[in-house]
């Protein structure tokens, strides 16, 4: 295998206030423990960007004033991307790059900051922030978890992500989470997305490799680590909510798992 | 009053069951009298505010065994740096009839908590360490801090003592429009950036425009300045310069001091510059200052010591920046060591743990000396997880949830690999149990060996 998959990271030094990096490090690892070769492009804000040379495209999340500069760059290569994504550009948007794929994004004063376009979507400023962990069931990749932190509501006339089973989603009110369109994946869920969630990280791979053409075979990984976290959190943070400090045993009377390895008690 | 007779109540209660008084009383009180803080408050002639992400306990301590050469202080020791901890403090040094004794008070304040409690105290002096990435789940973004911060300096008449290296702490002061003194390190302790930075202060405030840097001391403190408008380092009116386990400094016109430095690693040497400033600021001289110093005792979770066997050095950990520091100073200890990091997620902690991604766990995973490495706390497997990503093979690696459980796995394995030194890290609500874990596994009264159950 000659041809490397090739992933680009947005503005990274805009757009990581969710720690997007543990999602492209998720990516990258998850290639070079099956041998397929990966290189990731970090694009600054003041490049060109030239997306047919990627497979994949991640764009994360950055502070309002951040994402503002994002927006306007952004918005000068509308038709470069909507003919990208059309074609089944492979996207990644978390958070705020999210809410940047759709048409604008309503300020709390009515002022409509233009987004991409890509898709039938957007998003009005709210109040109180929508924050807390999150759970949703994909019909694709079974379940999803991970912590949304926006003030957003998003709505979309395309296919959700997945159906929220705890949390708010989307806007917190039609228990929608994400979105997914042709072969672009946004979401609201960070924490960050991927590690926890390797079922969906390997099909964002695979929807990558498959557009890229290359043919390679997604071996399933040694992902007991990844699955104890999902689980754990699943176990502690959604089923058992409010849970109680890990604190000293004597006081401690929260639910506790069991460790996945070790072979104490 | 029945607000300070409950609290009172309570604090004496609460230590009588031998647990610590640090926020409850005051949650008590308030809830009986909520205008309590500034009926105590207005009977103050000065308070010094600490405030900022990282090193507010640490300069906060400094500066209050400097202020103590002059008499009792009211302070909020134990990092319980909400409304109801600094309510808690001041209720220590009042009488059953609602007077305060003492007339100085010292407060570390979470940035949050300025804005509301900065109108009801006398705030003469506030230090601002600096400003990090920091629980984005409480604040929601990084822009919320840096506004909340100036929102709280400007209810007061306070002069800021602010950290000139970090650009976000210099924004504050000029936005702020108090009047300002600087502290910042000598030019040839700046290096190249290290690995990547936090880029939380890459940008200009002013008008968004990249910063550039000659050079960097850690994170984003540096030698910054805007390449599109006048936004620059100003220049330190107190100026450091290390020398070996000592620091010299610098204000023109004076002749340069020169202290020993009470407490270990390059973040540590800012919090002392940050004290030692505002108690130049507060009138107090270098012998005074120097006593201080000497006096300062190294507090819960800040490389504290504790001779268990083998030894073990708690750190707390509660942010991408100041964890960075932490396994920076960790690194730098010598010789191989095993590492028990636990990570809760509750409101003090920030129920958010995306931070664990944006903390460079590369250099543990680089770290050959690093033997073995057991996680713990509600999210024992996120840092699991976190660490495998980062390199770590997953057969030095071992996810135990429960504190005391994880503790002990940690000795276990510290004790077969021949007794290597254990570095604990921990966040907020993990640290006490554990400094309390640790230190019953020193006493002599119950033997080290009776909280272990044999290796199976
Ligand atoms: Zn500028």
């Amino acid at each position: 295998m000659s041809r490397s998959l090739r992933i680009a990271h947005l503005y990274p030094e805009l757009l990581n206030l969710y720690a997007d990096r543990g999602n492209i490090l998720t990516l990258r690892r998850r290639c070079e423990w099956r041998g397929i070769p990966v290189e990731v492009e970090e694009i600054t804000a003041g490049e060109p960007l030239h997306l047919s040379r990627y497979h994949l495209v991640l764009l994360g999340g950055g502070s309002d004033r951040e994402q503002e500069i994002v927006a306007r760059t952004l918005v000068a290569g509308r038709t470069e991307w909507a003919s990208a994504v059309a074609a089944g550009l492979p996207v990644l948007a978390v958070c705020g790059g999210y809410q940047l794929l759709g048409e604008y994004y309503e300020l709390p004063g009515g002022e409509k900051v233009p987004g991409l376009a890509v898709l039938d979507l957007h998003t009005v400023a709210g109040e109180p922030r929508l924050i807390g962990n999150i759970a949703i069931e994909s019909p694709v990749c079974g379940t999803i978890v991970g912590f949304e932190n926006h003030g957003g509501r998003t709505r979309h006339r395309h296919e959700p992500l997945g159906r929220v089973l705890a949390g708010h989603g989307n806007n917190g009110e039609d228990g929608q989470e994400g979105v997914r369109h042709l072969n672009v994946f946004g979401t609201y869920i960070h924490g960050p997305l991927l590690p926890k969630n390797p079922r969906l990280a390997d099909w964002i791979l695979q929807t990558a490799l498959d557009y890229a053409g290359i043919a390679a075979d997604l071996a399933p990984l040694p992902d007991e680590l990844e699955r104890a976290a999902h689980e754990a959190f699943l176990a502690r943070r959604i089923t058992s909510e409010p849970a109680r400090p890990t604190g000293l045993r004597e006081n401690s009377a929260a639910p506790r798992p069991r460790p996945y390895t070790g072979k104490r008690r | 009053m029945f607000g300070v007779w409950i609290g009172k109540c309570t604090a004496f209660l609460l230590r009588l069951a031998g647990r610590r008084a640090t926020s409850l009383p005051g949650r008590v009180a308030l809830r009986f009298s909520p205008r309590l803080l500034a009926k105590l408050g207005q009977q103050l002639e000065r308070c010094i505010v600490v405030t900022g992400t990282n090193g507010k306990t640490t300069t906060a301590n400094l500066l209050a065994a400097i202020l103590r050469t002059e008499g009792p202080i009211v302070h909020n020791a134990e990092g319980a740096n909400m409304t109801q901890g600094i309510v808690t403090a001041l209720l220590q040094h009042t009488d059953w009839l609602g007077r305060l004794r003492v007339r100085t008070a010292l407060f570390e304040i979470d940035e949050a908590t300025l804005p509301q409690v900065a109108p009801h105290l006398p705030v003469r002096i506030a230090v601002v360490t600096n400003v990090f990435r920091d629980q984005l789940d409480r604040y929601g973004e990084l822009d919320g801090t840096v506004s909340k911060l100036v929102a709280g300096l400007q209810q007061t008449e306070a002069v800021l003592v602010l950290d000139a290296d970090d650009p976000l702490a210099h924004h504050i002061g000029i936005t702020s429009g108090r009047r300002c003194a600087y502290y910042g390190l000598a030019r040839d302790h700046a290096g190249e950036p290290q690995r990547r930075q936090m880029r939380d202060g890459a940008f200009c405030l002013s008008c968004g425009e990249p910063l550039h840097y000659d050079g960097y001391f850690y994170g984003q403190l540096g030698l910054y300045q805007c390449q599109n408008c006048d936004f620059t380092r100003p220049l330190p009116d107190f100026l450091g310069r290390i020398q070996h386990d000592t620091i010299e400094i610098q204000q023109n016109p004076l002749p340069r001091m020169r202290f020993q430095l009470p407490t270990r690693g390059l973040y540590n040497v800012y919090n002392v510059l940050a004290a030692v400033s505002a108690a130049r600021v507060c009138g107090f001289n270098a012998d005074q200052i120097a006593k201080g110093l000497a006096a300062y005792q190294s507090p819960v979770g800040r490389m504290q010591v504790f001779r268990t066997s083998p030894v073990s050095v708690l750190n707390l950990v509660k942010n991408p920046a100041g964890c960075d520091s932490v396994l920076q100073a960790v690194g730098a200890e010598p010789g191989d060591k095993v590492l028990w990091i636990a990570i809760n997620d509750q409101a003090a902690d920030g129920r958010d743990v995306s931070w664990l991604w944006d903390t460079d766990f590369e250099q543990v995973a680089e770290d050959r000396r690093i033997q073995f490495i057991v996680t713990s706390g509600m999210r024992a497997e996120d840092m699991a997880l976190r660490l495998k990503y980062a390199g770590v093979p997953v057969d030095r690696l071992r996810a135990v949830p429960d504190l005391e459980a994880g503790l002990e796995e940690a000795f276990t394995v510290s004790r077969q690999l021949g007794g290597l030194p254990l570095y604990c890290l921990a966040t907020y609500t993990a640290l006490y149990p554990t400094a309390q874990w640790l230190e019953r596994s020193v006493s002599p009264v119950v033997p080290l060996t009776a909280h272990r159950p044999s290796v199976s």
